[in-house]
């Protein structure tokens, strides 16, 4: 089996998290004996070569970024620019995104499902998965902790199935959190995840401004509220010694 | 205020424009994009990790994404294709990053991002051609509700009169 796999965010492939998840994925396909191809769509003069790509072969893997409920603009428009093909090419797609729970990625995952008709294909399915934001700011152990389970997914697309295999549906984790287990997470988005936030956004792009800040503020209450922000922001990076 | 933000081809805003204006909908501005340079959201995430609010990618689109932080709904006016909204409505919608914080809380059992401004727009469409009605209700349904606001629904262009009774 030769597989397609193209990236369709439209980050640099550098810091893409979609692209490290593929990697991943590539590497389960390898050790079934699959090949593969690797693009990425953020580069616009390898367009012909990713359509040409899309045209000779017939397992194509869409890997895809959730952007606002759906898929990028730039896919849209790059999926706009490729010709019709009939069923014997079967194009699958590995869905991530930054919000954990599942219920988070299904309007995407129908947009996916539906674009296969329009562009005359048959659908093989699609691996769902949040939770990667963090992808970027991560290396080493942590990175591969987040990654390393895409590998058994190339493994098992490598039987010929696409993602129509039962891990495939359960690797998606949690459909929506308990309400016990939403309490909580609450509690960690607005202490530790925060802190976290703002260490990773100085310590990766140096950046000292509160990451609410508002360049925008509009009236004296928002003035208010921008200025007492600030003030938080510096308290708190004092306490944790940021 | 009442934002139109139109990306068609065929300049359906006017259209719009003019059915708000026999409804005497006041404070109705319709801005058309189609002329504009307005590029893809490159997923750099600068907007918020970087520099705050503020987007790097310097082309047409920032006063656009002003009015849309200081707006009542924001009505995105587009052509469909693969039964969705275009490219260049996507890119619109893209690029709202800036107005939205990296920080996350859960509100009405949701997670979501908070939103960096006090004031969140409702979403509508109103689209031209062949769109999946069902699901671009959906999603109009779903990405007001990230924002923290309501969908006031999406509509072919044959419905413009039912969309603008709406706003």
């Amino acid at each position: 089996m030769h597989v397609v796999v193209i990236n369709a965010s439209p980050r640099v492939r550098k810091y893409s998290n979609t692209d490290k998840i593929m990697i991943s994925f590539c590497r389960g396909l390898i050790r079934r004996g699959a090949s593969f191809e690797k693009h990425a769509i953020s580069e616009r003069k390898y367009w012909g070569v990713i359509r040409q790509a899309f045209l000779d072969n017939d397992e194509i893997v869409f890997a895809v970024p959730l952007y606002a409920e759906a898929v990028p603009g730039l896919m849209l428009e790059f999926l706009e620019t490729l010709p019709k093909k009939d069923n014997r090419t079967r194009v699958s797609f590995i869905l991530q995104g930054g919000f954990a729970e599942g219920c988070r990625l299904r309007c995407g995952e129908e947009l996916l499902r539906d674009l296969t008709k329009y562009l005359g294909v048959s659908y093989g399915g699609c691996l769902v998965k949040g939770d990667n934001f963090s992808i970027r700011l991560r290396e080493g152990e942590c990175l591969d902790r987040i990654i390393k389970p895409y590998e058994k997914m190339g493994e098992l697309f490598a039987n010929g199935d696409g993602f129509r295999f039962n891990q495939a549906k359960k690797f998606t984790g949690p459909e929506i959190y308990s309400t016990p287990v939403r309490i909580a997470t609450d509690v960690v988005f607005k202490t530790v995840a925060k802190r976290t936030m703002i260490k990773m956004a100085e310590a990766a792009f140096g950046c000292t401004t509160p990451l609410d800040y508002k360049p925008w503020a509009q009236n004296s209450y928002e003035l208010d509220s921008a200025i007492s922000q600030n003030e938080q922001f510096f308290t708190l990076k004092k306490k944790y010694n940021m | 205020m009442v934002l139109l933000l139109d990306t068609t081809e065929e300049k359906i805003g006017s259209e719009v424009l003019r059915e708000c204006g026999l409804n005497k909908k006041e404070e109705v501005e319709l801005i058309d994009t189609t002329e504009m340079n307005i590029s893809n959201c490159n997923g750099c995430n600068f907007c918020w990790l970087k520099t705050p609010g503020e987007c790097t990618l310097k082309d047409d689109y920032e006063p656009i994404l002003k009015k849309i932080s200081s707006a009542d709904q924001v009505w995105l006016i587009s052509d469909t294709k693969f039964g969705f909204i275009s490219y260049k409505a996507k890119n619109i919608v893209d690029r709202i990053s800036p107005i939205i914080t990296t920080f996350l809380h859960y509100n009405n059992k949701k997670a979501r991002h908070i939103m960096r401004y006090d004031r969140t727009p409702d979403l509508g469409v109103i689209y031209s051609g062949e769109g999946n009605d069902e699901f671009l209700n959906r999603w109009c349904d779903r990405l007001a509700s990230d924002l923290g606001s309501s969908s006031r629904g999406a509509y072919g262009r044959e419905k413009i009169k039912e969309a603008v009774s709406c706003m």
